[in-house]
């Protein structure tokens, strides 16, 4: 049995009062401990942000890594202990931003990791500049005339490179976050989860009252996450009804499902041959 | 008798100028002679110019000829480029087509021939059964080369290869040719490699488990070769979307606790030198070969350098310890890959490999049998090992520097990693004390360190003059001392492997008894000169650099020194 409790890590919380990241982390510890993970049976990999330092408000294996770079480090721990189980914690800046490339490859990849977004919608750290998923036209210090570009949408561009598991959850609604979490373990291959994620400091349009005016539970309306063109269609839906949910699940082998020596055994495990070597080399 | 002699195969690219080299090469090796072969080509897949020119003879070789004894050019222009540097004697074979009517020319039918023999893209084996029939070697060995060569294509296309090179062997008739000499089939002097396929054995013999990597030239044939191999050994390589995430990616397997290795050229390490200083913040064990060619930026992608050492040690912001190495043969990259993830891994750092286009590409005889190990020693700790896992820290401070190393959900032991400065348990830290304790900690590790570096190996050392380089040009510079010796100069050579941490008191005494000492380098500002100086105040007294993007002949080097004696 684990219990919630196990997780509690003494480190000194850093984030604001009232910050959305804190109905992230209840869930996380919630969700580990519904699926029976100890603390020293899962590696949290982080980037840079105020997303980034999850990992140390909770009791668990961490690599707090570069901005941007947490999925190909998690992309090489999976691939040398596939064994392991991977929460990638990030931001929309961290991971949609700077890390952007790294997103669409991890996606395309199908590496069997749990991509936790902290998506507030603008940068925490740096204190309110806009981030990718900023709403065009949002008005900051830096952008005094309002953003100029469009909204990065992630869970369009992950259906449009083959995600298998794309959901959508909301900080506010720490219960369903956690359900999310726990279906994107048990998920083989690569799940994205959005969080909508109210920022208290820098962001005082889309807030916690504004979120749960607006978000709605596709599973209470009976939907069923098998529809390519449908999810398509969920995750371009923005502004008075917001869903969420996973929007579109299929599994299909993940990539260490794919490396055949792997199948026996992981990589970490193999065993070294001198033999092997030598025949390498006379075969020269 | 000794044969000292120079092929120089000429051609646009996609003519077969390799293949033809690769004949040329197996066939001196099942002679029993030495060779050495060089690789000059453009960035492009079809067309331009390009040559393979190799020197074979019966005493070790390991640098390129600056003149020529026979030109095989497949095309008029390669006739045109290089008719220049012909020995007095030397001939060149040339397409009947394109031949000019000149007295150093033997004009043959390649295309012609091809066609009644092989099939006309054969006519590269039918000019290769020419050369050598020139040169005197014996058409059996030709045919063994061919046949194993071709083998696993069917006996059709053996049966067309060989008669295309019979067809070119017979061409030459009679035509005595001054440089021809006795072959006669013996046991291979060692195996032919070249600076790619040694750095990838080395990390098998390292029992590297992942490698990760962006393609770029000169080092994608490092990866070739590891990936060619991977399906025999517990290995897995892969093909990263840049590399800011090859980098990454090893990291993530070296943290989790497979050995691993990266790759690239000059601009790729520059994208690597985020995650470099990741590796050295987190103590991560990571193994990187930087393949030079000239830059900056995209440089000349296909072409030779020796200009990122003064970069490769101050690569990433502020300052960690690393391991930089610059091997001098293919059997120095073998040993320096696989001693790289041994010291790499015993002091939890990064390990930079300085190699070039002109070691990855060029072929050479590596003479002694490459060691391969029976067991691999690993550094990784687990519950067993410490007193109470439950309250292990990643970065205990030790003495040494070196705190014991677990990997993630290996038992109870909780491992926490991280890039910003941290505490012994791995949680970030901003105490001023805490960020001096580790700075310190880190930089504890540069004196066992150090203990681990070959000293700079040197080849007449009482000499009055000392020549001082590092990496793939000790051949080179070695044959220049020679040459300079010859001619009644008293020169000497000292080569650097090991380049950082700096050797700083073995370097001292190498240069201890000589009046003067001059750099050689492929560089503009003599780089290593400049670290010597800088790490122990010996100045050098003039330096021959060379930055064309081509390799170094000794004769070069030679001259370059005795403008320095006038």
């Amino acid at each position: 049995m684990v219990n919630i409790k196990d997780y509690d890590s003494d480190v000194e919380n850093k984030w604001c009062p009232g910050c959305g990241n804190f109905g992230i982390l209840a869930a996380m510890k919630d969700a580990l401990a519904a699926q029976g993970i100890p603390p020293e049976k899962i590696l949290i990999i982080s980037g840079i942000g105020q997303a980034a330092k999850t990992p140390h408000y909770l009791k668990c294996n961490l690599f707090h890594a570069l901005h941007g770079r947490a999925l190909p480090l998690a992309t090489g721990a999976k691939i040398a202990n596939h064994e392991l189980t991977i929460l990638v914690n990030s931001g929309d800046g961290d991971c949609y931003g700077e890390g952007g490339n790294h997103f669409m490859h991890a996606v395309r990849r199908n590496i069997d990791v749990t991509l936790l977004v902290h998506n507030n919608k603008v940068y925490g750290l740096t204190k309110g500049q806009a981030s990718p998923t900023s709403d065009e036209g949002m008005i900051t210090k830096i952008q005094s005339d309002g953003v100029l570009s469009e909204t990065f949408n992630p869970l369009s561009v992950a259906l449009a490179l083959g995600a298998g598991f794309v959901a959508r959850s909301f900080s506010g609604k720490t219960e369903h976050l956690s359900k999310i979490i726990q279906e994107g373990i048990k998920h083989k291959g690569f799940s994205l989860i959005d969080i909508l994620q109210p920022c208290v400091s820098f962001n005082n349009v889309n807030t916690f009252d504004w979120y749960r005016k607006r978000v709605y539970d596709l599973f209470e309306e009976g939907y069923i996450p098998d529809d390519f063109n449908k999810a398509m269609e969920l995750s371009r839906m923005w502004g008075d009804k917001i869903p969420i949910g996973i929007i579109y699940q299929k599994e299909k082998p993940s990539y260490t499902d794919k490396i055949k020596k792997l199948v026996e055994s992981t990589l970490i495990s193999g065993k070294y041959s001198q033999e092997k070597v030598r025949n390498a080399i006379e075969s020269l | 008798m000794s044969v000292d002699i120079s092929v120089k195969i000429g051609g646009e690219a996609g003519q077969g100028i390799q293949t033809v080299g690769d004949i040329l090469a197996r066939v001196c090796l099942k002679c029993g002679l030495y060779l050495m072969a060089i690789n000059d080509f453009e960035s492009r897949i079809r067309g331009g110019h390009s040559f393979f020119q190799i020197r074979i003879s019966d005493k070790p070789v390991n640098a390129p000829n600056h003149s020529i004894n026979l030109l095989l050019a497949l095309d008029k222009k390669s006739f045109d480029l290089h008719e220049k540097e012909l020995v007095k004697g030397g001939i060149s074979l040339m397409e009947e087509v394109d031949a000019p009517a000149k007295k150093n020319i033997i004009a043959i039918p390649f295309f012609e021939l091809a066609k009644e023999s092989g099939g006309k893209i054969t006519s590269n084996i039918v000019a290769a059964g020419a050369c050598l029939a020139l040169l005197g070697a014996p058409f059996g060995i030709i045919r063994e080369v061919i046949t194993e060569g071709f083998a696993s294509k069917g006996e059709d296309i053996v049966e067309k290869n060989l008669n295309a090179a019979k067809a070119g062997y017979e061409s030459v008739g009679k035509i005595s040719f001054k440089f021809a000499f006795k072959w006669k089939a013996s046991r291979p002097r060692g195996i032919l490699i070249d600076g790619s396929r040694a750095i990838a054995l080395g990390a098998l013999a390292a029992d590297c488990r992942f490698a990760a990597f962006y393609p770029m030239s000169p080092a994608t044939g490092i990866m070739a070769h590891l990936a060619s191999a991977a399906n025999e050994f517990p290995l897995v390589v892969e093909q990263a979307e840049d590399e800011i995430s090859a980098v990454n990616m090893i990291i993530g397997a070296s943290f989790a606790g497979a050995r691993a290795m990266t790759a690239t050229s000059g601009g790729g390490f520059c994208l690597m030198t985020e995650g470099l200083g990741l590796s050295g913040i987190t103590e991560t064990p990571i193994v990187i070969v930087n393949a030079q060619r000239p830059g900056p930026a995209t440089g000349m992608a296909t072409r030779t350098a020796q200009a990122d050492l003064l970069f490769a040690i101050n690569a990433s912001q502020d300052e960690f310890p690393r391991f930089i190495f610059a091997p001098g043969s293919p059997a120095e990259a073998f040993e320096t890959t696989a001693r790289a993830f041994h010291l790499a891994e015993k002091y939890q750092v990064p390990a930079i490999i300085l190699v070039d286009q002109y070691l990855n590409d060029s072929l050479f005889i590596a003479g002694k049998a490459l060691k391969v190990p029976g067991k691999v020693k690993k550094f990784i700790v687990s519950d067993t090992d410490m007193k109470n896992p439950s309250e292990y820290k990643r970065y205990a401070l030790t003495n040494s520097g070196i705190s014991p190393r677990a990997i993630p959900c290996n038992g109870r032991a909780i491992v926490m990693v991280s890039g910003n400065e941290h505490k012994e348990d791995g949680h970030s830290s901003e105490s001023a004390q805490t960020r001096t304790e580790m700075v310190n900690k880190r930089n504890a590790k540069l004196s066992g360190m150090l203990s681990g570096m070959n000293p700079p190996e040197t080849y007449f050392p009482e000499s009055k003059i000392l020549l001082a380089g590092w990496g793939s040009t000790k051949a080179a510079i070695r044959e220049a001392v020679e040459m300079l010796r010859k001619d009644g100069i008293n020169a000497g050579c000292v080569n650097f492997s090991d380049l950082w941490p700096f050797p700083a008191a073995e370097t001292k005494k190498a240069f201890l008894t000589c009046e003067k000492f001059y750099m050689v380098e492929q560089n503009s500002t003599a780089q290593l000169g400049r670290l010597i100086k800088e790490q122990t105040a010996l100045s050098y007294s003039g330096a021959v650099l060379k930055y064309d993007g081509r390799p170094f002949y000794p004769v070069e080097i030679a001259d370059g020194i005795k403008k320095y004696m006038r």
